[in-house]
């Protein structure tokens, strides 16, 4: 009993970073119809270089917006050069292959620039667990949980409350009519991709403590989170935390009782099974095909 | 014109045959066993990706699952050649087939995910399943032994040549044919597709299943000629590369896929001999800032434009001289070149060259040989041939249908009646429920309520493409017709039907099938001249002007040999002589005595035309009648021009 409340608590520590990740694919998704698929390179990036700062001796709460500020140009290249072209010539495959091949460009930048080998993160907090329902729940579980919901809190409140933030939703609405209204839509294009890359690269800063940093380490993330996208639907905010921490638990539940290779199984599975059934996600509403 | 690819043909495969002996090197010969794999591999690729054009990152996996078959057989039960490759190819294939069922549902982006998440998924089985695949540890693999010989590096190369040329010719053939026009169509427009009677679910599921068995075949090739498997090797780099290969060699071309595996294996050899990388690279710098200059100068495009490739090229070249070794940066390079790809060589190195020679497709060619067939007797179908029922029946017979969206009642309540022989005018302000009562009659929606009977059969429920094959055609609203196929091959897609051949027959060309494409070709031919298009017969439909487009989509209703056929503002857009052109066209369908319902904004055509005229309004039926008379009744008018409610038109 103590070890399964313990793999809920890590598993949702997990899920909210899974939950991070995919509100920046709803991000890019709601203004563009566009992902990135180096979305887990993203996160990478921004956990090594998280790392080199914090390397140089920078403290981690002040390298966290360092980080963001680097996301979001990360982000914003890769919709310029990656996005924006496939846009304009209204070429699906172009972007889907331009954010792949972006994406490996970045991962073996990485390798050459961080090396092969796993890195370790030195952690903020203490590395020695609370004791919480009769389970050790590390520190920074907590504070991946509360980081995660503090920053999709943030862009929420921004789209609601704020004109630009209106403009972002208005595009998500009808990019054609937002632009005749005057609204620069490529910019809010280029800015959701900078927020999402922000995100991603927060994400990676948030779990690198309490996983191994390298550039190996977002490809796979970035599939899964995908999952959780894909399973909250692509349009809901609140299905991506159910569906991140339902991942997030049973990743963790597989891992411990089959085995750990096969730790990735069930999300990709879940991906599999979700959009062969029931392609709009738990959450999300079927679009009605016009003819 | 039938010399040139035979001496092609002839010249490649004496290439072929003579390479093991001009190059007696094992090591080259083993580097053209390679391409020669890949090549194989990437014609299966080429199905999914050219022409239903589906982006599928799943290759690598199904690569892996077939090198693993052959490698797992050979351990376990040291199995010989054939068999393992016959394994190798239908244990693929039933996975390709698990592949696709995801695909029925999603496209694009999402599938690009899925086929993903189940490369990884082979990889981690691969990996895991270390009793059946000896895990991380790998599977070796002795030479293989055919009619109790062992094979050699050249006997082997050999074998591998014999099912390229096989695998060429399968596929080109498969490709060709009414299959290949139906993967082709399913990119074109999904929705028209299945109308023309095309299920898209089953072509779907055809293309990935042949697909995957040659991307099986290929692997289990891979096993011998590695005589090394191991989990790694089927990563997210190897299907990035493949697809890289695709569109770099050129879609929908063998040719394009014989170059691009020939890229894909030499060039990680040339990024490891930096002097003659660096070499290549500056030619390549010149040749895109020539290319850009002449471009430039001509007119056809700016300067900013040409920017990004020069000056990716010419970094390209900077890049090769800074660094030292290039090996460790073989994916940057790889990502890079598939950026340029993408954006500025979209038809491939192929279609570049094919587009600056000037040369024409097999489209063009095919639709100038279709032009001297001997014609059909009939190019549109006598419907009243066709065995009646009672002549007092109507044709259609709906009743109370309602379609709703959530909240909306796109069709609240409706009956349509449609006498056989008739042209049924149906008409009403936009967003009156029209096109739903197209879409329901030919299964796109399934309504919420009510009856439809087809000859006195209901087709509620049924799949479009049964109601298509029942004989019921459409045209569409917004064009929707197979863009990047020509004018005659849009036609011979509403042929499919006339088909019988499977793919052994296609694959021989045996005669069943050459007596129908003959027959279809024929026909086809004739249907274009019928709507007055023979001469475009060869251009490619996305690039014919707008009315003459609605034509075409005549034409290729027609080929279904329909009893009813729903025309969806056929006159939208047109010219007025065109409008003239499209009566009398209308009429002759009429004579052949098929049924017509007709969507129509111009009151002229309507009115002149239709027998019986319904007007639909908000979802509901408001009248309905001869033309004259609908054209009096006052709710028309009111619904048309508005005016005031006053009491007694209440409703």
């Amino acid at each position: 009993m103590e070890i399964l409340t313990q793999l809920i608590f890590s598993g949702i520590a997990l899920g909210m970073i899974y939950a991070v990740i995919a509100f920046g694919y709803q991000l890019t998704f709601a203004t563009s119809d566009t992902l990135n698929f180096g979305q887990g390179d993203a996160l990478m990036l921004g956990a090594l270089v998280g790392l080199t700062l914090v390397g140089m001796g920078v403290n981690y709460w002040l390298m966290i917006p360092l980080v963001c500020v680097f996301g979001a140009i990360q982000g914003a290249v890769v919709e310029r050069i990656g996005v924006r072209p496939a846009l304009r010539i209204k070429s699906e495959f172009g972007w889907i292959m331009s954010t792949i091949a972006l994406g490996i460009i970045f991962k073996n930048v990485a390798e050459n620039v961080w090396g092969h080998d796993d890195l370790k993160f030195p952690s903020p907090l203490p590395e020695s667990p609370i004791h919480f329902l009769g389970a050790n729940v590390l520190p920074m579980e907590i504070l991946v949980v509360v980081g995660a919901v503090l920053m999709m809190a943030a862009v929420e409140l921004f789209n609601r409350k704020t004109i630009w933030g209106k403009a972002v939703v208005a595009t998500f609405n009808d990019r054609d009519a937002a632009r005749l209204m005057g609204i620069n839509t490529g910019l809010v294009i280029t800015f959701s991709y900078a927020l999402s890359s922000m995100s991603a690269a927060l994400a990676g800063v948030l779990i690198a403590p309490l996983t191994l940093t390298g550039s190996t380490m977002g490809a796979v993330l970035g599939l899964k989170a995908f999952a959780v996208a894909i399973i909250g639907g692509l349009t809901s905010g609140m299905g991506i935390i159910v569906g991140g921490i339902i991942l997030g638990i049973a990743e963790k539940l597989t891992g411990f009782y089959l085995s750990t290779g096969y730790q990735d199984v069930p999300g990709l599975v879940l991906l599999l099974i979700v959009l062969a059934v029931r392609p709009a996600g738990l959450f999300g509403k079927t679009a009605i095909k016009k003819v | 014109m039938k010399s040139r690819p035979l001496l092609l043909a002839a010249i490649g495969l004496a290439l072929l045959v003579g390479f093991p002996f001009v190059v007696a090197n094992p090591y080259y010969i083993h580097l053209a066993q390679t391409i020669a794999i890949y090549a194989i591999l990437l014609f299966g690729l080429d199905i999914v990706v050219g022409y239903t054009g589906q982006v599928s990152l799943g290759h690598a996996g199904l690569f892996g699952i077939g090198a693993y078959t052959a490698g797992v057989l050979f351990m376990k039960f040291g199995a010989p050649l054939l068999l393992t490759l016959v394994a190798g190819v239908a244990v693929t294939a039933v996975f390709g087939a698990l592949l696709a069922l995801p695909a029925l549902r999603v496209t694009g982006p999402y599938l690009a995910m899925v086929t993903l998440a189940f490369g990884t998924i082979v990889q981690i089985l691969i990996n895991e399943m270390t009793d059946l695949t000896n895990g991380a540890m790998g599977i070796t693999l002795q030479r293989p032994r055919l009619l109790g010989v062992t094979l050699d590096e050249r006997g082997y190369y050999f074998v591998i040549c014999g099912l390229l040329v096989a695998s060429l010719v399968v596929v080109h053939r498969i490709l060709r044919s009414h299959l290949g026009r139906a993967f082709e169509a399913l990119r074109g427009s999904p929705v028209a597709s299945d109308c023309m009677g095309v299920s898209v679910y089953r072509y779907k599921v055809y293309a990935f299943v042949i697909s995957a068995g040659l991307a099986g075949l290929a692997g289990s090739l891979y096993a011998y000629s590695e005589k090394y498997i191991s989990p790694n090797t089927w990563n997210f780099e190897l299907t990035v590369l493949l697809l890289l290969a695709i569109i770099m060699g050129g879609r929908k071309t063998r040719s394009g896929a014989l170059l691009g595996a020939a890229i894909i294996v030499i060039l990680p050899k040339l990024l490891d001999d930096l002097d003659l990388f660096r070499t290549v690279s500056v030619t390549l710098a010149a040749l895109v800032t020539a290319g850009a200059a002449v471009q430039v100068a001509r007119g056809k495009t700016t300067v900013a434009r040409s920017a990004i490739p020069v000056i990716g090229s010419v970094a390209l070249a900077v890049l090769s001289f800074v660094l030292t070794s290039m090996t460790d940066w073989r994916l940057s390079i790889f990502g890079l070149i598939t950026l340029l790809v993408v954006y500025y060589l979209q038809d491939g190195i192929l279609g570049f060259v094919r587009q600056t020679l000037g040369w024409r497709g097999h489209g063009a060619s095919d639709a100038a040989a279709a032009a001297t067939l001997p014609p059909p007797a009939s190019a549109v179908s006598t419907a009243a041939s066709q065995p009646a029922t009672s002549a007092a029946q109507d044709l259609v017979a709906a009743d109370k249908v309602l379609m709703q969206f959530g909240g909306l009642k796109a069709l609240n309540d409706v009956a349509l009646h449609v006498a056989r022989g008739t042209i049924h005018g149906l008409i009403g302000p936009n967003g009156s429920g029209k096109s739903t009562m197209m879409n329901v009659l030919t299964g796109i929606y399934v309504p919420t309520a009510g009856s439809i009977a087809f000859k006195g059969q209901s087709i509620v429920g049924r799949t479009s493409s049964r109601i298509a094959l029942a004989g019921i055609a459409r045209t569409f609203q917004n064009v929707q017709l197979f863009g990047e196929m020509t004018a005659l091959q849009n036609v011979l897609v509403g042929l499919h039907h006339t088909y019988r051949s499977n793919l052994l027959d296609v694959a021989l060309h045996l005669p069943r099938y050459l007596r129908e494409e003959r027959a279809a070709t024929a026909r086809a031919y004739a249907l274009l001249k019928f709507v007055g298009l023979e001469d475009l017969a060869g251009e490619e439909a996305r690039n014919l002007p707008y009315g003459k487009q609605r034509l075409l989509e005549i034409a290729r209703a027609l080929a279904l040999n329909p009893e009813l056929l729903l025309l969806d503002e056929p006159a939208a857009g047109l010219t007025a002589p065109d409008i003239k052109e499209l009566v009398v066209i209308i009429r002759k369908i009429r004579e052949h005595g098929i049924t017509l319902i007709l969507i129509e904004h111009h009151m002229d055509v309507v009115m002149s035309v239709c027998d019986v005229v319904t007007v639909l309004d908000f979802g509901q039926k408001i009248a309905e009648g001869t033309p004259a008379a609908v054209q009096a009744d006052p709710q028309v008018i009111k619904a048309y021009l508005g005016g005031e409610l006053d009491a007694s038109a209440a409703h």
